[in-house]
């Protein structure tokens, strides 16, 4: 007993003292450390908390509307004016905020959230602690970056969504805005919270929202299944993101960022001076844990299966959710909490080869497949992985300007995908689709669709997307540590421009043709094209489709959100451009995600930050080598699926298949993943299941049902005592006395 | 003698209630002979008034009345008597008599104090719940004796005049001769304590316990006493008499048979358990012989034997009321046995003793709880199908629903009635918001407190048992009427409407006193309240210290501490 009390004590000595030696260090080490961060913390302006509360206003309006059983395109209004709304207020805080010297953090204190006060004993010493997190949001310059993009492209998104959703007006209508609006709410809190636990209650308030969208169409039993497998992957991904948030508490004491950021400034010091080791080793595990998290929401290897699936949702939702926004919460993650992913040696590495792998194996996934918003999917996870490539390979510029930029161009290329589907009837495989850029009416659409072709393709010099994507592979080949990860995004890069481009051959240009897809005959959850386009046809159309169908060319609101975005497009081109990264630079310079002591690290990790490219200093060579790979990717693709096609069906590359034997063929069925993770994950579950199934039905029940059986049966044979014969009853009392009095007597004996 | 009367206030008041009913009901006025209930009624109230108010308890029930085993109880089961014995008496109300007024009023036939039963009937419920009051009175086993018999007497009556049926004569006949057998057995098993202790106080015998152990003579006694009052709570292996005689009865009086025998026989085991004492070492060694003396004591249980014995009727009981409700398809039936299994329930706290005086802990005071909790929500189920009666085809009374099928459909056609009965037979289950929970629970606290945790399990398997066929009960109203059935055969309210009032008290009282339960468990607990000093091994010292103190404190050195008090 002595022995357990004291090794008690012993344990919780040194638990205590863990946890003292940390404060007292931070205390130590404030007074002089610079820290990589200089970040100083203000009171921000309080109408920062309208970034959040608009949208949560529209979820509420849109609620209400669908109470009233509104059977108008009021909700959609309603949602584009909070947005809007919400979209100016992030403006206006960030010119203000500009204002401020670089490295200010503003903390807006919404409202006391969660306090949990208690004592805990350290060193023999009663002390008070407090769990705090609190409704607040932390305003700093990458805050800002992310919400100029978040809420701008959300109220272009739902004004597309306001034409695109309008067959289900009355039905779902209120559903998708109410659900849209809960979106940018949970988003906002995620990107805005200045605690971690706020940013879990965004995290799982995106996910749920993902969840009701992708399961939108719930009468569709693929979309079901989509929205569950989103949901379930996501999970997996949280418990890493939940198991990291209470790590920080027990290491740090505090969810806050500001206490965060302040406890780590002599880890980032002890880095600056190249001294990993001493950095506890608790505080490593951390960015272990938050990563899984951060694999999970931004689908990476390997938890990303759910990300392509997710396609079966509305396209506005994919465009905002799983290609522009959502999805880049994990990047986020990862940039905002940054220094703690510095703590690690093992951290970064893993996150650099989790997300270059993942480029690479969506990339060669995409070049197989016939589904153009599947291709735009499998692109998206490809970028996804370009992004944590780009924040591990210590370019945290170059990772959220490749968000920055990703978020307008991809949106783009799935709003036009979804005119696309939208027009032919929910069409969407490449084989049956040609020439649609030069139908009438549907001009914005292709030009739309070209301009987002040559970002994600990397088009050198006129595109932003070239600018970001140069950053990171640059930033990799000039890192001796990852030379491999420049390697692979290289690859991944021409396989990029062509898979882009292949689908932009085939759909956009060539020989006018089109099937119709099987939505225009009243599917429940189909795009009801009621509402005609007369001058959706022409001569050109050389239908083999069903008869009497005319292609709808999109209205004005998409066409308008279309060329907003492919403006936009090449508007931001010298905010990424100019002077190795631009505005985004100083945007994500003057916040936590930068860390200025690189080469110091570096240097500890043996690793070296000037590698030169045979010979050429990496930065610049990179500029015409990835130029050079993207445009021979433009020209295979142009080679095979233009020069010469007269059909939609076919193309020249159809010939090279037999050349990559099965290959081709795994590609196509996405590597058998989907069927591997079955193999070793659902179907023992399930076996399992079974087990458990059938152990509950013979075992329990027969339990339940033999305690079901027994008092009936114990009944029936005390039944006949009960004659109603007095005589009877008369000599079982006396008989009973008589048993009673041998109990007694045995008791005694 | 004299300070005794501040005992037997109520229980006086109860017997000119009795005289005055039993000559109005023989008026030849039929509105005089109306007033019987009422009067009955009013007599209840004034008794349990005169109860709460005169009543002695704590210190002065010990310094007056003698009262030292259990000196809380009777002012609670006074006033609890009282307050169940009014809602009984609204449902008794138009249970006989009904035919005969019937003819007389349409003047077929002139008043015969003969041919009628009202005067009788009212009479002797309020002689019956004197006794029961009486019992809560006794400190001696001729008293005891006297009003357990002043309690049963009457209820064999009562059960033969309910209806005009022969199953109401044949009850009542098996109800006496069984009666009798059980009596006499109780009766020789207090002759033989008499025998083995030389008194029939039972301070006294207490004392001689305590004193010289229990030796073979008492414990024989003890054994046929605890047996025989056993017929009184319906416990194994005198529970013969209980299917038959609840079936016989009218539901308004098998209500209160379900009631007043019951409590009679509680308060009677407590008192002689307390006799004993809980405060043997539970499973050692036992003070039985007067050679070996004391020895053994200073535990909380009853001594071995006796614990043993109670421990096996209180299982089987339980058991045996439970498995056979589960078999039937008669409401009275059913609910006769379930009464069994209460009492089954209710053992277990008197085997687990006072344990410290805390409800939580005291099994006393589960006891006194469950009486109340039961004696109230019992009479709901009852109270419903009393409510209900089939109209008569000629001359024949109106009959009640007799099995559970003729409940089907009753929430369609009678909402209220159907909710009253779902709440009822839910609170007997112990559902958890209502008020059987709440009676349930302390006795699972005070049994695995005690360390009797065999026996809580198995009362934990037998509620679950009568889970089966409460929500059988409950579910009943909601089911559709069988095709085969005479859709005609709906049941008509009967015309009393305080048989519905009654109801409706009981099963609000089962969620309305669920509410007030912590107030009732703190009185509760107090009335369960065992004094450890009296009941232990210094049982003598309150009086003897009295003498001394007052020889040696005739001079008292600086006038301090002359007296002392003499419970101290």
């Amino acid at each position: 007993m002595m022995t357990l009390l004291t090794n008690t004590h012993g344990l919780m000595h040194a638990l205590s003292g863990a946890a003292l030696a940390v404060s007292d260090e931070a205390g130590h080490a404030a007074g002089h450390a610079s820290g990589p961060v200089a970040q100083t913390f203000a009171a921000g302006p309080m109408f920062g908390l309208l970034v959040v509360a608009l949208p949560l206003l529209a979820c509420i309006l849109c609620g209400l509307c669908a109470m009233g059983r509104v059977k108008t395109k009021l909700p959609a209004f309603l949602t584009v004016l909070c947005l809007a709304g919400s979209f100016l207020v992030t403006l206006a805080l960030y010119l203000q905020h500009h204002g401020q010297p670089a490295g200010t953090a503003w903390i807006i204190q919404g409202f006391e959230w969660i306090r949990l006060d208690y004592r805990q004993m350290v060193d023999s010493v009663v002390q008070s602690r407090s769990f705090i997190a609190n409704f607040g949001l932390y305003v700093d310059s990458l805050t800002c970056l992310w919400m100029l993009f978040v809420t701008g492209l959300a109220t272009l998104i739902a004004l597309y969504a306001s034409e695109y959703m309008s067959h289900d007006v009355g039905q779902g209508y209120n559903r998708f805005f109410a659900a849209f609006s809960l979106f940018v709410f949970s988003m906002a809190c995620l990107v805005m919270a200045d605690n971690l636990v706020l940013l879990y209650l965004g995290w799982e308030g995106v996910g749920l929202c993902s969840y009701l969208l992708i399961g939108y169409f719930y009468k569709k039993p693929s979309a079901v299944a989509a929205a569950k497998k989103a949901f379930i992957l996501n999970r997996i991904g949280d418990l890493g993101l939940a198991l990291g948030i209470m790590l920080c508490y027990v290491h740090f004491g505090s969810v806050e960022y500001k206490v965060i950021f302040e406890k780590c400034a002599p880890y980032m010091a002890s880095l600056a001076a190249g001294q990993l080791d001493q950095i506890p080793l608790i505080a490593q595990f951390i960015p272990l844990c938050l990563m899984i998290g951060a694999f999970g929401k931004s689908a990476q290897l390997p938890l990303y299966v759910w990300l392509p699936d997710a396609m079966e949702g509305p396209t506005p939702v994919s465009a905002l959710i799983h290609a522009a926004t959502m999805v880049t919460a994990g990047v986020f993650l990862i940039a905002r909490t940054y220094p703690l992913f510095l703590m690690s040696e093992y951290a970064l590495p893993i996150v650099a080869w989790v997300g270059a792998l993942t480029a690479l194996l969506a990339a060669t996934i995409g070049m197989a497949q016939f589904d153009i918003k599947r291709i735009m999917a499998y692109s998206t996870v490809s970028q996804l992985g370009y992004m944590f490539a780009g924040l591990a390979v210590l370019t945290s510029v170059g990772g959220a300007a490749h968000v920055f930029t990703h978020a307008f161009f991809k949106a783009m290329l799935f709003l036009a995908c979804g005119a696309v589907m939208h027009g032919f009837a929910g069409q969407l495989d490449l084989r049956k689709l040609s020439g649609v850029g030069s139908m009438p009416g549907w001009r914005v659409v292709g030009i739309a669709m070209l301009v987002g072709c040559l970002n994600l393709a990397g088009f050198p010099i006129i595109t932003a997307g070239f600018w970001s994507k140069d950053m990171i592979l640059g930033e990799a080949f000039a890192n001796s540590q990852m030379q491999a990860i420049g390697w692979i995004l290289l690859l991944t890069a021409g396989l990029t421009a062509y898979y882009t481009f292949r689908v932009y051959f085939r759909v956009f240009v060539g020989p006018k043709h089109y099937e119709p897809g099987d939505e225009h005959h009243g599917d429940d959850h189909g795009h009801d094209h009621g509402h005609g386009h007369a001058d959706g046809h022409d001569e050109g159309h050389q239908t083999s489709g069903k008869h009497g169908f005319h292609p709808h060319a999109p209205g004005w609101a998409i066409n308008t959100v279309l060329a907003t975005l492919a403006v936009a497009a090449f508007v931001i081109v010298p905010l990424v451009a100019l002077n190795h990264g631009g505005w985004v630079k100083d945007m994500v310079g003057a916040s936590s995600a930068q860390f200025n002591e690189k080469a110091a690290y570096l240097i500890a990790a043996k690793g070296d930050l000037h590698t030169k490219f045979f010979g050429f200093d990496a930065h610049k060579a990179m500029m015409v080598v990835s130029s050079i790979v993207g445009l021979i990717g433009i020209a295979v693709a142009f080679v095979l699926h233009y020069q010469g096609r007269t059909t939609a069906a076919t193309s020249k590359a159809d010939a090279l298949l037999p050349a990559f034997g099965p290959i081709a063929k795994w590609a196509q069925n996405k590597w058998y993943v989907d069927e591997f993770y079955n193999a070793i994950v659902r179907m023992p579950l399930l076996a399992l299941a079974q087990i458990f199934h059938w152990f509950d039905k013979l075992v329990i029940d027969g339990l339940v049902d033999f305690f079901g059986w027994t008092p009936r049966g114990l009944g029936g044979s005390l039944r006949p005592a009960q004659s109603g014969e007095m005589h009877t009853y008369a000599v079982g009392m006396a008989g009973g006395l008589a048993v009673m009095a041998v109990v007694v007597i045995v008791v005694l004996m | 003698m004299m300070e005794r009367l501040a005992y037997l206030w109520p229980e006086i008041a109860l017997f000119i209630g009795t005289c005055i009913v039993m000559v109005m009901g023989l008026s030849h006025n039929p509105a005089v002979r109306r007033l019987c209930s009422p009067i009955c009624g009013i007599f209840i109230v004034a008794a349990g008034v005169l109860a709460a108010y005169t009543t002695p308890w704590g210190e002065s029930a010990v310094s007056i009345a003698g009262q030292t085993l259990l000196p809380n109880m009777p002012i609670f089961a006074k006033v609890l008597i009282s307050v169940v014995g009014l809602v009984l008496l609204l449902l008794l109300a138009g249970t006989v008599d009904r035919q005969e007024e019937g003819l007389i009023a349409r003047g077929k036939r002139a008043f015969d104090p003969l041919r009628t039963n009202r005067a009788e009937f009212y009479a002797f419920y309020l002689f019956s719940l004197t006794g029961l009051m009486l019992c809560a009175s006794a400190d001696d086993l001729i008293w005891l004796f006297l009003a357990l018999e002043l309690t049963s007497l009457p209820t064999y009556i009562m059960v033969t005049l309910s209806t005009s049926a022969n199953k109401s004569r044949e009850a009542g006949v098996k109800y006496f001769f069984l009666g009798a057998l059980g009596a006499s057995i109780f009766l020789f098993g207090f002759a033989f304590i008499y025998g083995g202790t030389g008194t029939t106080n039972l301070n006294a015998i207490h004392a001689s316990f305590v004193q010289n152990g229990i030796n073979g003579i008492a414990l024989a006694g003890l054994v046929m006493a605890l047996v025989g009052l056993g017929f009184k709570i319906a416990s194994v292996p005198m529970h013969f008499y209980t299917a038959d005689v609840y079936e016989g009865a009218a539901a308004p009086v098998t209500a209160m048979l379900a009631f007043v025998p019951k409590t009679a026989g509680f308060i009677s085991i407590l008192l002689l358990c307390a006799t004993i004492g809980w405060q043997y070492v539970p499973g050692g060694e036992t003070a039985l012989m007067p050679a070996v003396g004391v020895q053994g004591v200073g535990g909380t249980a009853l001594p071995e034997p006796i614990r043993v014995l109670l421990w096996v009727i209180a299982a089987m009981t339980m058991t045996v009321g439970n498995v056979l409700a589960v078999m039937q398809a008669s409401i009275k039936r059913m609910l006769a046995y379930s009464s069994i299994a209460h009492s089954g329930y209710m053992l277990v706290g008197v085997i687990v003793g006072p344990g410290n005086n805390t409800f939580a802990t005291s099994g006393v005071s589960a006891v006194m709880f469950y009486l109340l909790v039961y004696g109230v929500m019992n009479v709901a189920p009852l109270a419903v199908v009393a409510s209900l009666e089939k109209p008569a085809r000629s001359d024949d009374e109106p009959t009640e629903p007799e099995t559970l099928d003729d409940l089907r459909g009753l929430w369609k056609r009678r909402p209220a009635l159907a909710g009253m009965m779902v709440i009822g037979s839910l609170a007997l289950l112990g559902f958890p918001p209502l008020l059987g929970f709440f009676g349930k629970v302390p006795l699972f606290t005070a049994g695995i407190s005690a360390g009797e945790v065999a026996l809580v399990i198995i009362l934990g398997l037998n509620s679950a048992i009568g889970a089966y066929y409460y929500l059988r009960l409950a579910a009943m109203p909601f089911l559709a009427e069988t095709p085969g059935a005479v859709p005609s055969e709906s049941y008509d309210l009967h015309p009393r409407t305080s048989r519905t009032f009654a109801a409706a008290l009981s099963a609000s009282a089962a969620v309305v006193l669920a509410l007030a339960g912590s107030q009732l468990m703190d009185i509760s607990a107090k009335a369960g309240y065992v004094d450890s000093r009296v009941n232990g091994m210094d049982r003598l010292q309150p009086f003897k210290p009295k003498l001394t103190s007052v020889e040696d404190g005739g001079r008292p050195a600086n006038g301090a501490g002359a007296v002392v008090a003499p419970a101290n």
